[in-house]
This record gives C-alpha cells, structure tokens and sequence, in this order.
C-alpha cells in the first residue's frame, strides 16, 4: 500500500537578512494510514517548519510532497486551502478557536467552507465524541483549556480527514489535562485514525507508536516506541496517586488530631 | 462557502464590534442623508418657481417703464429731477423719463395683432385703505378689463369690473384674499359688496380675486386692490403715465418677434437717440428669462450643495476603508484560523467586502430615513417646499454600496493575501 504521506528530498529556505537559513534540509519521511507518528526535536531543528509543510500551510523549496498519491509541493494558495480543508484536521497549541463563536459554530466552520451539508450533526456527533454534548453552546472563554483543546480536536475530526495534524496540542495544558487529550488521540488511532504530532515533551511522544527525530532540518532517527504509554492506564494511575494522597492527608489530619 | 453564509459571517462579525459599527456607519448616514435632503430643497424651489411663472403665464411679456441707466443719471443731477418729479411719481422708479402713457399701450395692441394677443397697462402705489375701524396698507394696481386674462388670474367671488366701469372711472375694486384678512382678520371672508376706503375715497368691492400665493421671491400676489385704471390714474394717483404693461403674445415663438417689435415702436414714438438699448427709456422682461434666472440660480445652490454631501459621502467611505484596516489588523488572527482550516483567499476577500458594503448599505438605508424625514419635516415645520427624488434616493443607495465596495477592496485584498502562518502567530 502507498504511504499516506510522502515526502522526498523537502528543502525549505529562508533568507534571513543576507544569511540563508536552511529551515529543512533534504528531509524524507513516509507516513502510512493508521499511524500514531511524534515528531520530536529541539526548538529550531526544523519541526515546525516540516509541520507546516505537511498541514498544507506552506510550500516546500524543493522536493516532492504527496498525500495520497497527490503532489502538493507545487499547489497556488486555492489548491492549499482545499487540501487543508478536506483532508487535515488542525490542532493548535494555542487552540486557535474563534472567539465570540460557540463550541458549535467553532466545530461547524471548516465545514462551512468545505460546502458539507450535514455539518451541524456531524459537529455534534463530534462534540459529543469528545466529551463535550453538554457545552455546544459554551463560548472559549467559558470553557477550561482542556475543554477548549477537545473542542478544538471536535473541530479537526468532525468531516473526517485522512490526516489529523496536531502542533504541541499540550503545550499549554496541566498534566491530567495532557492526558485526557492523548487518551482522546490514542482512541482515535485505534480507531484507525492517522495521527501526526509535534512535541520536544517525551512523555508525550511515548503516548505515539512511532518517534522521528529532527535536527538540523534532517532526519537524525526513526524509530518505533518500545514502552509505550497509555494515556488510560496512567489516567488510572494518576486517580490511584491522588487516592493514596489524600488518604494520607486525612491519616496525617487523624494523627494530629488524636 | 456560498454567498449566504458568507453574509451571516459577514454579520456576526460586525455585530461583535456594535458600537464601532455605528460609528463607521455615521459618515454614510450624514453624507446620504444631506445629498436627499439638499436634493429635495434644490427640486422643491425649482418646481415652485417653475409653477409661479407658469401661474403668470407663459406668453407674457412685461415692459417696464424708466432704465435703470436713466435713474442713476437722475441721482446726480438733482437740478432736473426737481422740476419733473412732481408730475411723474411712479412706484417702479420710472424717473424723469417715464413717458410711457395709455396711447403707447393702445397702439401696441392695435398695432401687432399678428404676435400680441392683449394686452393690459397698470398702474401700482401703495395705499392706505380702511374698513370701519381697521386701517391698514396694501398695493393698488390699476389696470384694464383685459388684466385677468393677460395675467391668468381668476376672480372666484363677485365678477371683474366691466368696460363701462373703466370707461366711467368708477370707484369699484377687485380683493385679494389678504385685503380680507388685513380688514376683517380672516382671509376666507368675502367681501363683495362691501365698501373699502382707499386713500379716503370710498370703493365698492365688486369681485375677489381666487387666493395665488406669495411669488418665488416672496412678494404676497394677494395682497392688492385692483381697480380701473382710469380711475386709479384719476381719482387716485393724479398721473397721467404708465408703469408698465403687460403683454400676451399669441404664442411662444412670437416672444422674440413681439419683443423687437414693440422697442422698435417705443424707440421711434419717444424720439430715443441711439445707443439702443443704454438709451431706451423702457426695460422688456420676459417670464421665461425670469425662470431661466431662477433656476440657473437654483442649480447652482443645488450641484454646489450636492457637492458638498458628496465630498462627506468620500470622507464616510474614507473612514469605512479606516476601521475596515484596522478591523482586518485586530482580527488577523482570526484571519489566520480560518485560512488554516480551509478558508479560499476568496472566501476572506468576500466576507470583509461584504462586512463594509454591508455598513454602507445599512449606513445609507439610515441615511435615506432621515433625509427623507429631514424633508418632510421641513416642508411641514419650515414651510419650505421639499420633494423628494426617488431617482436622489436610488443613487444615493448605489453610490453608498458602492463606496463600501470601492473603499472595503483594499483592506479585503489585504486580509485575503495574509499568509496563513504569519497570521497564526501574529499577536
């Protein structure tokens, strides 16, 4: 089977001033339907620059990029925004909703440009896949970070891309937060969904199946992750920690008190 | 994204910034409602001067006695103005020279039938009038049997006085409504059969001329006495020359005809030496060079106020193209999100497009009601005449749109070109 994504000898450039900087340099990765793909590297190896490339929102120097078999390296700015719209669903660190706009509306939006006509029951079927049925008309600023992020991951899933693309999707957010995110990508890998992220965090990455390595706009390694984590398991264990906690608590409140 | 969604996206986007929408809206609502509103005054004085000249008639010409040449001569030369101002006391500053008599108008109208259809001399004064205890002033003009026809005026109570009335130099007179009103206190009371003291003399109201408003510049048509003018000549004024005439031409085309002709005849009868016409001693108006006076003047006022509301309509666009920049800078991250998910640089294009031609359409509809009202409230509060155009209203409708068009291509051109990384990450 071909691979989902394709990309061959990616070169991207910027001309700084009177320097060049070579943001991406002769990279090639292949990424295949149903993976669950971290790709990792410290900040100025290049991630970001690859991650726009693979979403669509900017255009290689050089090279070849395919989804699906498509050559998009060299599509105008009316090509890019159809591939963004039908077949890669963002998530930002910042979440990136609109304001002023509720979960709904926000969820229903990249089907409003993508002319979808059942779009408002497919955004709260994945409102509600999210966890998120009773706040559809919750405005972000009445919503917590992590409810934010869900919605934000309802508005990537809701007209079922081929890819969901996700930029430090928990960068901004608490630990407990982090892992209810991963939980809800982890489930939809296993459903079959094609999930690619950008972290530096390693944790993180371990919730992945599979961990490229970026620095200096190559490659440095591709490898599959052995001890993966799952994000319902260490949920458990999380729930367990406070438990005993607070249980201690209330023993060492008992001692004091006796 | 079809036109309809991209309207309510266009929507909510201005209703979540109301106040600043209002605001922008300001300059389209003043700059429409001025052009509507200075529209309407500009047609509502040119229809009425076009209706009073009409209301003199059409075919009229009016020839003056005395030049204004002639009075100014007069004023320097005290010596000779002594000795002639005694015998000629004419109200349209006829001067030393008014010379024109009865005969002169007689042999007008027996003379070019073929252009004059009638004719009517006058004479006018001021004069003081009474009715058991009112006192009051008004205008006398005396003139012929042939006046109401000449000049279309109708006489709606009693009759016109007759031939053997003006032959007799009897005391009889026809009012204007404003007589009664000065004399009785109320306008809509007749006074045919009455009596009315002119200059102490008594005179026996036999007709009311029908109510014709105040002329274009504002001189009351029914504030007057009209009576023989043998009589007025006589018994009143004690003056053997006339003011002026009235002349009805058979028809338009003969206008010109009537006109060189009748100089021509004056000049000869009253033995002017040339320069024709410094030396005339008689001024020809026609009705029609009065309207095209009047309404060459009411142009101007209007296409000069015209312009000044269209230069505020440019300055309105000029601030919709202001707060659409800003509002495209304050909102490029929004700009960014929605280009990441799949927006076209042409679905951007369109909902900032929309956003501004929507604040001008509403801006102009708005503008449009207070004009619009603005007129109305003038021409009932005010008393001006005001018509509104429904032609001034469609324009202002498409030029509002327009500018909200022409000045939102920029600022939309602007955000639909934002790259959408740069745009994610703008703070």
């Amino acid at each position: 089977m071909p691979p989902l994504l394709s990309l061959r000898d990616i070169y991207k450039t910027y001309v700084m001033g009177d320097q060049v900087v070579r943001a991406l340099d002769g990279l090639s990765v292949d990424i295949h339907e149903g993976e669950f793909v971290a790709i990792m590297g410290p900040s100025g190896s290049g991630k970001s620059t690859l991650m726009h490339i693979i979403g669509c929102l900017d255009a290689p120097t050089e090279g070849s990029y395919l989804i699906d078999g498509v050559e998009v390296a060299d599509m105008d700015d009316f090509e890019l925004a159809k591939i963004r719209n039908q077949k890669i669903g963002f998530v930002f660190q910042g979440f990136n909703l609109l304001a002023r706009t509720t979960a709904l509306e926000n969820v229903e939006l990249p089907m409003l440009y993508g002319h979808r006509k059942d779009r408002r029951a497919r955004a709260i079927r994945a409102l509600e896949r999210v966890g998120l049925g009773n706040r559809l008309d919750h405005r972000p600023n009445e919503l917590s970070g992590g409810q934010q992020q869900r919605v934000a991951i309802a508005r990537a899933i809701a007209s079922e891309p081929r890819l969901i693309l996700a930029d430090e999707p928990t960068g901004n957010l608490a630990s407990l937060q982090s892992e209810e995110i991963m939980q809800i990508f982890q489930e939809l890998n296993d459903e079959g969904g094609t999930v690619v992220m950008v972290t530096h965090e390693t944790d993180i990455g371990q919730h992945c199946k599979r961990m490229v390595h970026i620095k200096d706009g190559q490659v440095l390694d591709d490898e599959a992750v052995s001890d993966r984590l799952i994000a319902v398991n260490v949920l458990e264990e999380m729930r367990q920690e406070r438990l005993r906690d607070e249980q201690r608590k209330a023993a060492a409140l008992a001692a004091a008190g006796r | 994204m079809n036109l309809i969604e991209s309207f309510r996206v266009s929507i909510r986007g201005l209703a979540n910034n109301k106040m600043r929408s209002a605001l922008t809206m300001l300059g389209i609502i003043i700059g429409v409602g001025v052009v509507i509103l200075v529209v309407a005054i500009g047609e509502g004085a040119t229809r009425r001067v076009t209706e009073t000249v009409n209301s003199l008639g059409t075919n009229l010409l009016t020839v003056f006695a005395g030049s204004s040449r002639v009075r100014a001569s007069a004023a320097t030369t005290t010596s000779s103005t002594s000795t002639s101002s005694s015998t000629s006391t004419s109200t349209s500053g006829g001067g030393m020279t008014n010379r024109m008599t009865m005969d002169d108008s007689n042999q007008i109208a027996a003379q070019f039938k073929k252009t004059i259809d009638a004719v009517a001399p006058s004479v006018n004064s001021n004069v003081t009038i009474r009715s058991g205890n009112a006192n009051s002033t008004t205008r006398v003009t005396g003139t012929t049997v042939d006046y109401p026809y000449v000049k279309s005026i109708e006489v709606d109570r009693g009759r016109f006085f007759n031939e053997a009335e003006q032959e007799g130099s009897r005391k009889v007179c026809v009012a204007g409504t404003t007589i009664a009103e000065k004399l009785m206190g109320d306008a809509h009371i007749d006074l045919t059969g009455q009596t009315i003291a002119v200059n102490g003399q008594n005179f026996q109201v036999v007709g009311m001329q029908a109510p014709k408003g105040a002329t274009s510049w504002g001189q009351d048509q029914d504030d007057i006495l009209i009576v023989p003018i043998t009589t007025a000549m006589r018994r009143i004024l004690n003056r053997r020359n006339i003011d002026m005439i009235s002349v009805r031409c058979t028809t338009q085309d003969t206008m010109p005809l009537a006109q060189e002709q009748m100089s021509n005849f004056l000049r000869v009868r009253h033995h002017t030496p040339p320069p024709y016409p410094d030396n005339d001693d008689f001024k020809i108006f026609s009705q029609t060079d009065l309207l095209q006076t009047q309404q060459s003047v009411t142009g101007t006022m209007t296409s000069l106020l015209s312009a000044v509301a269209v230069i505020s309509l440019v300055v309105g666009g000029i601030g919709i193209m202001n707060i659409m920049l800003v509002s495209v800078t304050e909102r490029t991250r929004e700009i960014g999100i929605r280009k990441a998910i799949g927006a076209t640089p042409r679905d951007i294009l369109l909902q900032f497009l929309i956003e501004s031609s929507i604040l001008s359409l509403i801006g102009g509809l708005i503008g449009i009601g207070l004009g619009v009202s603005g007129a109305y409230l003038l021409a009932t509060v005010g008393g001006w005449s005001a018509i509104v155009n429904m032609t001034a209203v469609v324009a202002a409708v498409a030029v509002s749109v327009g500018v909200g068009l022409f000045f939102g291509i920029y600022p939309a051109s602007k955000a639909a070109q934002l790259h959408p990384i740069v745009a994610l990450r703008f703070e």
